[in-house]
């Protein structure tokens, strides 16, 4: 058990720093972002899974060969009354940093969680008193401003919004590409995609690999809906909204705000061949046998 | 909302229940119903209902522009508090840009 207990520490160490580095700055996954997010979802899990268990696995060996049974026999020798007398200083003080970096990761995913469904809450009822719905599409709002904004607010009642200046600077055309992008992103749930490496930042923002994960994942969304968007309206309007939108955001004079947006308006002009078939199937079977791997390290 | 708007800029301030109904009797509201419409405004936070001996005056938190302010501030802040609140067209900028982008503004 010992050793089950060093591999998944090993395991979650390599995926949350180096592994996830490189795989953000793997190209591939520009031609297959839905693989590409399956892929960190189970970074995300197998690297949780394997630094929390490695704790508990190794807190809980002098008790038992397999974590199961450890656990067992920790709940049947608690039931009788005594504390196991097996455990020393260094497996208690292992098992408890585990369960506090767990405990820890829980409770910022669910307050986090918590602050976003009331900060939309606010958002919304405000929304709902001063937007006016816009007729040409049933769901969407427009807000009374000049400076072009288009966004959503996700969860169960979800809103599109757009501003006036949206409607003022973009043709129909483009406005219907922005809204197919926007629908995209409320449909596949993309807010619930990005909420787990946000709260792994804030857990850890000092380590530079969970930074990498958080960028990597809200670009790849954003390809995703860029891929429905360009799919449901022409790639040039779309592009004509991003340059239109983009110049006009305050976040305009920022570099790195220009170099994203150029890169979203390379890809959808030059728009990469899709993997094959047989690539996005081994990316898939990947991303599953990356999770199977601490399961099985801890159950067996 | 609107008539509680158009007060505060008139300088009339708070309003009652009643002056309220009138305002919009071209609707033919039941007094029950603009009550049930305060109360939930209230309840938002966008009304603020004052007593004043047995009469209740309600009041406009804030003007319309600035909660219009405050909703073009949610959506172009990619705070990361913020930022799983809502999704931008145009994604939202990291925490060090933002810095800068402020000092820009500024």
């Amino acid at each position: 058990m010992a050793l089950a207990a060093l591999g998944l520490l090993l395991l979650g160490v390599l995926l949350a720093e180096p592994v996830s580095r490189a795989f953000s700055r793997a190209r591939w996954t520009h031609r297959d972002p839905v693989g590409a997010l399956l892929v960190w979802q189970a970074i995300g899990l197998a690297g949780g899974l394997s630094l929390v268990g490695s704790g508990v696995v190794y807190g809980l060996s002098p008790l038992g060969d397999s974590l199961p049974t450890a656990v067992g026999t920790l709940f049947v020798e608690w039931n009788e009354g005594h504390w196991p007398d097996r455990f020393d200083a260094v497996h208690l003080i292992a098992l408890l940093v585990a369960l506090g970096v767990g405990g820890r990761l829980v409770w910022v995913l669910s307050t986090m969680y918590l602050r976003t469904v009331r900060a939309r809450r606010r958002h919304r009822d405000l929304l709902d008193v001063l937007a006016t719905p816009w007729p040409d599409s049933p769901g969407t709002r427009v807000l009374d401003h000049p400076q072009p904004v288009a966004y959503c607010l996700p969860g169960r009642s979800s809103r599109l919004v757009v501003s006036a200046g949206v409607l003022e600077a973009l043709s129909p055309e483009e406005v219907w590409a922005v809204l197919a992008h926007e629908k995209s992103h409320l449909r596949e749930r993309h807010d619930l995609v990005v909420l787990p490496f946000v709260a792994w930042g804030a857990t850890a923002p000092f380590v530079r690999g969970m930074v990498c994960a958080q960028i990597a994942v809200a670009e790849l969304i954003e390809m995703r809906a860029d891929d429905v968007a360009a799919c449901r309206s022409e790639p040039h309007e779309l592009v004509g909204a991003l340059k239109t939108v983009g110049g006009s955001a305050p976040a305009a004079a920022l570099s790195s705000f220009t170099d994203a947006l150029d890169a979203r308006i390379e890809r959808i002009t030059a728009h990469p061949c899709p993997l094959p078939w047989y690539s996005r199937a081994a990316v898939r079977l990947g991303a599953l046998a990356l999770v199977a791997v601490p399961t099985l390290l801890l159950l067996v | 909302m609107e008539v509680l708007w158009a007060a505060a800029h008139e300088g009339r301030g708070a309003l009652t229940a009643r002056e309220v109904q009138e305002a919009l009797a071209d609707r033919e509201l039941a007094t029950t119903t603009v009550l049930t419409v305060l109360g939930r405004l209230e309840r938002k936070q966008l009304v603020v209902r004052t007593r004043d001996g047995r009469a209740h005056h309600y009041r406009a938190t804030a003007s319309r522009e600035d909660h219009v302010a405050e909703l073009m501030n949610d959506a172009l802040d990619g705070a990361p508090d913020r930022g799983a609140a809502l999704a931008r067209f145009l994604g939202s900028i990291p925490d060090e840009e933002r810095r800068k982008l402020r000092d820009l503004l500024d």
